[in-house]
C-alpha cells in the first residue's frame, strides 16, 4: 500500500524470506550453542589432560568459524535484506520500536566476532585460562544477542501490552519472550550436538571418535528433552486463534505442526539409539542424515511459527499485506486505489477492469500469494465462478480466518474478482447457471471469458 | 508534480534526528574504514598476485595480508549493520522504496558478499596449506566486491531522487529497475574504490611494522610498498574527487560551495589529505591520523550532500519524536562495556608475552 510491491517470480516474498531465514536459524543457533560446546569441551580436555580431545576442539573451532562467522553473519544480514524488500512497512515499524534493541544486539555482535577470531587465532598465543575466558566471552555475547533478537521475534506474534502502551519495555517484555528464549536456548544446545556429531564422526582415532560422538549425543539429547516442555509453555502464550490454526484450523499448518513434532521425535530417537547407545557404529553418513533431519525440523517449526501469525505480521496491529488495523476504516472509505501509492490508476477503470483488478491484487494479496508459484492465486480460485469469487472476497476474513479481509470499495472488489475469474479459462462447453441470490441481472455466468461485471 | 514518497510509520522516532544522524555518520565512518581495508586489500593482493608472482617478498606479503582479510571482512559486514539501521530509521521511506525497485539486484548483494567472503577464506587457507594462493580467486573477489559497491552506489543514490520514484515505478517491473547509471554514480563509485586502494596501502604499511622483529627486510619493503599504494591512490583521488564534485547537480554543489561551513570542511579534508600524503614516507602515525581526519570530514560532507539532495522533498526534522532514553543509555553503557571487553581481548592477544609454551 505504502511501498512498491516486489513480486519475486514463483517464490513469492514469503518463500524468499523463509529460505534465507531457515538456513540462518539453523546456523545462528549453532553460533550460540557451539560457543558453549567449544568452551566446555576445551575445559574438559584440560581437566582430563587429553591433548587428543584438545586437538579435536581446535579443528572443530575452524569448522565453527567457517560456518558461523561467514554463513551465519551474512545470512543474518540476508534476512534483514529480504524482510525490508518484502515487508518494508513491518520492517520500518519494528525498527522504530526496537532500534536501540538492535543497536544493543550490534554491540554484542562486535564482541562476539572479536572473541571468535581471538579464540580461533589464539590457540597458540593464549594461555589455557585466558583462552577459555575468551571462549566464555564469546558464548556470553552470542547468547546475549539471542536474548535481544528473541524478544523482537516474539513481539511480532505476541505484542501484548504494546498495542495499548507503546513503550520499548512493553514491546520487548512480551508474553512469548521468556518461553521462546528457553526453547531457543535448548535448540542451541541441541544444534551444538548435531554439528559436533558432524565433525566428530570423522575423527580418525576410533577410541577418541566414539568418546566424542557419545559426548556430542548427550548435548543433542539434553536439548531435545527440554524443547517439548518449553514448547508447550510457549504455545500456551499464543493468541487463541493462532493455536487454532495449528491445531486443525488450517490443514497445511496442522500437517506441518505435526511434522515438527514427528521430526523432533525422530531426531531424539536416532540420537538415542544411534550415537548415544552405539557411538562406535556412528559414521559421517549417519551424522549427515541427522543434520538433514534437524534442518527439516527447524524448517517446519519456523514455518509453522510464521504461519500461525496469519493474517497478521504484527499480531492485532498490522496485517500480512502491510495494512494497519487502525487504517482499515480510512482505506475502506477512500478505496484501495486511492490509498495505495504504487498503482498505475487511482480509480476503477471500467474499460480496463481486469487490469485494475490485477493492481488491486498486487496491493492486497501479492505479499503472500503469487500468480503461479508459491501459494498460487490461480490455483486458489480454480473452478470458482464469478459469484463464488465475489462472495469469498466479500467475506474473506470470516471464511478464511488466516487471511486479512478485503479492504476497499465495492467497485474495487468487483474489479479484483473480474481479474481473478480470468485466471482459469474454462472449457467452452461448461457454463454455470446463474445463482438467484448473487447474480442479479446476469442471464448466464461464464467463467474464464473476462466477465467484467456482475 | 509532487513526488510520491511513502508515508512515515505512525510510531515516533525513538530519539531526535540529530542524534540518529550523528550515529549514522559515526558508525558509517567505522564501516567505511573496515570496508576500505577489505576492498583495497583485495585489490592490492590481486595486483601483487599477478605482477609480483615470482617475487618471494610479494608472496610473503600476500600471505600475511590475506591472513588479516577474514577478520576485516567480518568487521566490514558487522560495522555496516549500524549505519544501515539508522539509515532505515530516519530515511526508511526513501530507502525501502529505492531498494524495492531494484530488489533482485539488492538481494544479490547478500549472495555476492557470501561468495566473496568464502573466496577470501579459500585463498587464505590455500596459503596455509600449500604456501600460495591462486591470484584469480582474489581477482574474482575483487570483482564481486566492486559489484557490491556499485549496487550500493546505485541504491543509496537512487533514494536521493524521490522525484523520480513514480517515473521509475512506471518504467518497468518492481524488483528489476536498477535505475540509470549516471556520471555521478560512476564518479561516486570511483571515489570509493580509489579511497579503498589508498587506505589499504596505508593499512599494509602499518601492518608491515608488526613484522619488524621477525623479518625486518620484509617489514621495510612492505612499508614502502604500502606507502606507494597510498600515495598513488591519494594523488588519483584528488582528480576523482574533483570529478565527483563537478558531476553533482548544480543545486547540490552550490549548497556545498555556497556554505562557509561546508567549504571549511572540504578545505580541511583536502588539507588533511595533503598532510597525510606528504608525511606518509616519514611518519605513518601522523599520516594515519591525518587521513582518519579526511575520512571523517568526507563522511560528514557526504551527509551534507544527502541533505542537500533531499531538501526540496524530505526533512527528517518533520518526523515526530518520543525518546526511549532508558534503553538508549543502556545501549551506550553496553557499547562502552563491549569496547572495553574487545580492548582487553586485543590486549591479551597482542601482548608480547602472549605465546604458549
Amino acid at each position: 500500500m505504502n511501498y512498491p510491491i516486489w513480486e519475486p517470480l514463483v517464490f513469492g516474498g514469503g518463500l524468499v524470506i523463509g529460505i534465507i531465514a531457515i538456513l540462518h536459524v539453523f546456523v545462528s543457533h549453532f553460533a550460540v550453542g557451539g560457543g558453549l560446546f567449544l568452551t566446555l569441551t576445551e575445559r574438559k580436555a584440560y581437566r582430563e589432560n587429553s591433548p587428543a580431545l584438545l586437538e579435536y576442539v581446535k579443528s572443530h573451532s575452524k569448522f565453527f568459524v567457517l560456518v558461523v562467522l561467514v554463513f551465519g553473519a551474512v545470512s543474518g544480514v540476508g534476512i534483514w535484506w529480504s524482510i525490508s524488500l518484502v515487508n518494508p512497512e513491518a520492517t520500518a515499524t519494528l525498527i522504530h520500536v526496537f532500534v536501540w534493541g538492535w543497536a544493543i544486539e550490534w554491540v554484542f555482535f562486535i564482541v562476539e566476532i572479536a572473541a571468535a577470531f581471538i579464540y580461533y587465532y589464539g590457540w597458540d598465543r593464549l594461555d589455557p585460562k585466558t583462552h577459555l575466558r575468551v571462549g566464555w566471552i564469546y558464548f556470553g555475547a552470542a547468547w546475549a544477542s539471542l536474548l535481544v533478537i528473541n524478544g523482537i521475534l516474539t513481539f511480532m506474534l505476541t505484542p501484548g501490552r504494546w498495542i495499548e502502551t507503546p513503550t520499548f519495555a512493553a514491546a520487548y517484555f512480551n508474553p512469548g519472550m521468556v518461553p521462546s528464549l528457553v526453547v531457543r536456548t535448548a535448540v542451541c544446545i541441541a544444534l551444538a550436538g548435531v554439528y559436533a556429531l558432524l565433525t566428530s564422526a570423522s575423527i580418525p582415532e576410533p577410541a577418541l571418535r566414539s568418546a566424542v560422538v557419545g559426548y556430542a549425543a548427550k548435548w543433542l539429547l539434553a536439548g531435545t528433552v527440554i524443547i517439548p516442555f518449553a514448547g508447550i509453555w510457549y504455545i500456551s502464550t499464543l493468541p487463541a486463534s493462532a493455536r487454532e490454526i495449528s491445531m486443525g484450523g488450517a490443514p497445511a499448518v496442522t500437517i506441518f505442526a505435526g511434522l515438527s513434532i514427528f521430526f523432533s521425535a525422530l531426531v531424539m530417537a536416532f540420537a538415542y539409539f544411534g550415537p548415544h547407545r552405539r557411538p562406535r557404529q556412528f559414521n559421517a553418513v549417519f551424522a549427515f542424515l541427522l543434520a538433514v533431519l534437524a534442518l527439516s525440523t527447524t524448517a517446519v517449526t519456523e514455518w509453522v511459527r510464521e504461519a500461525v501469525r496469519k493474517p497478521y505480521i504484527i499480531y492485532g496491529y498490522m496485517y500480512s499485506n502491510g495494512m494497519r488495523v487502525a487504517d482499515l476504516g480510512s482505506i475502506q472509505a477512500a478505496g484501495t486505489l486511492k490509498s495505495a501509492r504504487w498503482v498505475r490508476r487511482h480509480e476503477v477503470d471500467p474499460k480496463a477492469l481486469e487490469r485494475t483488478g490485477e493492481e488491486i491484487y498486487r496491493v492486497q494479496c501479492a505479499s503472500c500469494h503469487t500468480v503461479d508459484g508459491y501459494n498460487s492465486i490461480r490455483f486458489a480460485v480454480k473452478g470458482w465462478s464469478w459469484s463464488m469469487i465475489d462472495y469469498q472476497l466479500a467475506h474473506l476474513s470470516s471464511l478464511k480466518g488466516y487471511m486479512p479481509g478485503f479492504v476497499g470499495t465495492e467497485a474495487e472488489r468487483q474489479a479484483l474478482g473480474a481479474w481473478l475469474v480470468t485466471l482459469n479459462p474454462l472449457p467452452a462447453d461448461i457454463t454455470i447457471q446463474p445463482e438467484a441470490s448473487a447474480a442479479g441481472s446476469q442471464a448466464t455466468e461464464t467463467m474464464g471469458k473476462g466477465v467484467s461485471q456482475p | 508534480m509532487n513526488p510520491v514518497i511513502p508515508a512515515p510509520v505512525p510510531v515516533p522516532l525513538p530519539a531526535p534526528p540529530w542524534l540518529l544522524e550523528f550515529l549514522l555518520v559515526f558508525t558509517f565512518i567505522l564501516h567505511i574504514l573496515a570496508m576500505n581495508f577489505l576492498l583495497g586489500g583485495v585489490i592490492v593482493v590481486t595486483v601483487s598476485g599477478f605482477l609480483g608472482r615470482r617475487d618471494s617478498r610479494h608472496r610473503e606479503l600476500r600471505r600475511r595480508v590475506s591472513r588479516a582479510l577474514p577478520p576485516v571482512t567480518a568487521f566490514t559486514i558487522t560495522l555496516g549493520v549500524a549505519p544501515l539501521l539508522f539509515l532505515q530509521l530516519v530515511y526508511g521511506q526513501l530507502y525501502y522504496t529505492s531498494s524495492d525497485f531494484m530488489a533482485w539486484y539488492w538481494l544479490a548483494v547478500v549472495l555476492l558478499v557470501l561468495v566473496g567472503y568464502y573466496c577470501i577464506y579459500y585463498y587464505q587457507l590455500q596459503y596455509e596449506e600449500i604456501g600460495t594462493g591462486p591470484p584469480w580467486v582474489m581477482l574474482a573477489t575483487a570483482i564481486l566486491l566492486v559489484l557490491v559497491a556499485f549496487l550500493f552506489v546505485q541504491n543509496i543514490t537512487s533514494m536521493l531522487h524521490p522525484q523520480d520514484f513514480y517515473r521509475l515505478f512506471l518504467s518497468g517491473q518492481v524488483g528489476t529497475i536498477l535505475g540509470s547509471v549516471t556520471s555521478v554514480n560512476i564518479a561516486r563509485l570511483a571515489h570509493f574504490v580509489v579511497a579503498a586502494v589508498a587506505l589499504a596501502g596505508l593499512g599494509i604499511a602499518l601492518l608491515s611494522q608488526r613484522w619488524r622483529v621477525d623479518s625486518p627486510d620484509l617489514a621495510a619493503w612492505g612499508r614502502r610498498y604500502g606507502v606507494t599504494w597510498f600515495m598513488g591512490g591519494t594523488l588519483v583521488q584528488f582528480l576523482v574527487g574533483l570529478w565527483f564534485l563537478f558531476s553533482l547537480p548544480v543545486e547540490v554543489r552550490q549548497s556545498l560551495i555556497g556554505e562557509k561551513l561546508a567549504v571549511g570542511l572540504l578545505a580541511s579534508g583536502l588539507f588533511l589529505a595533503l598532510l597525510a600524503l606528504v608525511t606518509a614516507p616519514s611518519s605513518l602515525a601522523v599520516s594515519s591520523v591525518a587521513i582518519l581526519g579526511t575520512v571523517s570530514v568526507m563522511a560528514v560532507l557526504r551527509h551534507w550532500v544527502r541533505l542537500a539532495y533531499l531538501r526540496p522533498y524530505f526533512d527528517p526534522r518533520s518526523l515526530p519524536v518520543r525518546g526511549q532514553w532508558a534503553v538508549f543509555f543502556l545501549f551506550v553503557a553496553l557499547l562502552l562495556a563491549g569496547l572495553a571487553t574487545v580492548g582487553w581481548m586485543l590486549f591479551v592477544f597482542y601482548r608480547p608475552s602472549a605465546r604458549r609454551a
